[in-house]
């Protein structure tokens, strides 16, 4: 019954979505027909939070219910999408509870992706950027930034794992974890299907 | 007495050979050197159809390169170091505005197949489009003269991403060929916006009343503004428009801060933020 729920729920939304991005086409369409191109690229800026959001709810779909012991939940999944202003796409999903957790985290046309990309390729500024608790490693073939960091007041490891792929940023984040671990949960996702959505 | 002539003569033997090995290595080079000079002559000949100009004797190598108009069709110097010929033809890109119906087409055909991703990229386009008419639309409304200074046709430039990061921005120049400048950026949807709306809206940014006065805030035709002056790139006049816009004057040589406000005061710019959909 709760599935059949989830499922009503997850195509009202979808058709409420498409609504908006053909009523925002209309506007697009009617505007610059019509030579108010301000109205016309308001419009345009609207259809592109309508489609980050579609491409969202694609990922989340893509992403695993549950990464080592952790589950999630998926009420506390989080969507942003703001094509228009810089702020890319935005998809956060949460597993377990604290103090044992973990976070996959998907940014999309962001400017935040370049900072990374240009560490893991370019090897000289890798090297400046030495760093004990840092190290590269690859994730089903992607060059990928590990960092690790102990809390201070519980002494506990955590450990957060950056992919850059072309446009999108896949970040996982596990909490009293270990390097196996989050590898593994990290290998668990289904990157270039993720990049294919967002490409 | 026997052994010490051997020895002498071995070693006269041994010096001579050297010797000769010195003289012969030197005269190769010299073949090897004349040899690859007639050869870098033969290649220049063959692509530019004329003698290489040997003007700096020295080296006989980089001639070419001190001159560099007569250098851009051979470039091949006779070292063999530089035979990468420079371009010096060619037309460049063409600026096409993406087209912003098709671009709405395609956009709705993706969506309709779930391509979301290939649909993005077209909106984007289609945004693209729209932006650059807006910018050039703008620049079409911007005066002849500023300040007594004239537009120089060639800096006039519209810029779009599309899709946010630096937003919209349209620059034009105005100067008097010898040393005053007027720049006029107008940005639109631009990280900009943050900085200067911090300006205004933080009290944290007091104004001095004492020592070297370096900004102010001003008001431009009614836009509340921010005018700044600088030693070495003269005054810049920032005024905010309505909720996302912004126009940067950049004054070189400018006599004075009322010259600068009343030159900044001949642009249209009730007109801009109607183009911009500012209030």
């Amino acid at each position: 019954m709760k599935k059949l729920l989830y499922i009503l729920l997850v195509i009202a939304a979808s058709t409420a979505s498409a609504q908006e991005f053909d009523k925002n086409l209309t506007t697009a369409r009617s505007s610059y027909g019509s030579g108010d191109l301000e109205n016309a690229r308001f419009a345009m800026e609207q259809m592109l939070r309508d489609l980050d959001m579609a491409i969202g709810k694609e990922i989340l779909k893509l992403l695993p219910t549950q990464i080592g012991s952790l589950k999630t939940d998926e009420k506390k999944d989080n969507l942003t999408g703001g094509s228009g202003y810089g702020g890319g796409l935005y998809v956060q999903r949460h597993y377990g509870v604290d103090p044992k957790s973990g976070q996959i985290e998907i940014i999309n046309n962001s400017p935040l992706i370049n900072s990374i990309q240009a560490i893991l390729t370019t090897p000289i500024l890798g090297g400046m950027m030495r760093d004990e608790n840092q190290k590269q490693v690859k994730i089903q073939g992607y060059k990928s930034l590990l960092t690790k960091t102990v809390n201070s007041e519980t002494a506990k490891t955590n450990y957060e794992l950056q992919i850059p792929m072309n446009n999108t940023l896949v970040t996982v984040r596990m909490e009293d974890s270990n390097e196996a671990e989050i590898v593994a949960a990290a290998n668990g996702i289904q990157l270039a299907k993720i990049v294919a959505i967002a490409q | 007495m026997k052994a010490k002539l051997i020895l002498v003569a071995a070693a006269t033997i041994l010096l001579s050979y050297t010797g000769h090995a010195q003289v012969g290595n030197r005269l190769k080079n010299k073949v090897a050197g004349k040899g690859e000079q007639k050869a870098g002559e033969a290649i220049d000949n063959l692509f530019s159809g004329k003698k290489k100009n040997q003007n700096s004797g020295t080296n006989g190598t980089n001639g070419g390169n001190a001159n560099g108009q007569s250098n851009t069709g051979s470039s091949s110097g006779s070292n063999g170091s530089n035979n990468n010929p420079s371009n010096n033809s060619g037309g460049g890109l063409i600026s096409t505005p993406p087209d912003v119906k098709q671009n709405l087409v395609d956009a709705e055909t993706a969506y309709k197949k779930s391509s979301y991703g290939e649909a993005r990229y077209a909106v984007q386009q289609a945004m693209l489009g729209v932006e650059l008419e807006i910018g050039n639309n703008i620049l079409k409304s911007l005066p002849e003269s500023l300040g007594g200074l004239k537009k120089q046709v060639d800096a006039d430039q519209v810029t779009s991403t599309g899709y946010g990061w630096a937003g919209l921005t349209i620059h034009r120049e105005y100067n008097d060929t010898k040393d005053k400048e007027i720049r006029v950026t107008i940005a639109n949807n631009s990280a900009w916006m943050a900085g200067v709306n911090a300006y205004l809206t933080n009290g944290g940014y007091a104004q001095q009343t004492n020592g070297q006065q370096n900004w102010k805030q001003t008001k431009v035709k009614g836009n509340r503004a921010i005018i700044e002056y600088d030693e070495s790139s003269g005054y810049k006049l920032s005024v905010p428009l309505g909720q996302s816009s912004l126009i940067v004057y950049e004054g070189v040589n400018i006599a004075s801060e009322g010259d600068m406000i009343k030159a900044a005061e001949g642009l249209d710019i009730d007109g801009i933020k109607k183009q911009l959909g500012e209030q």
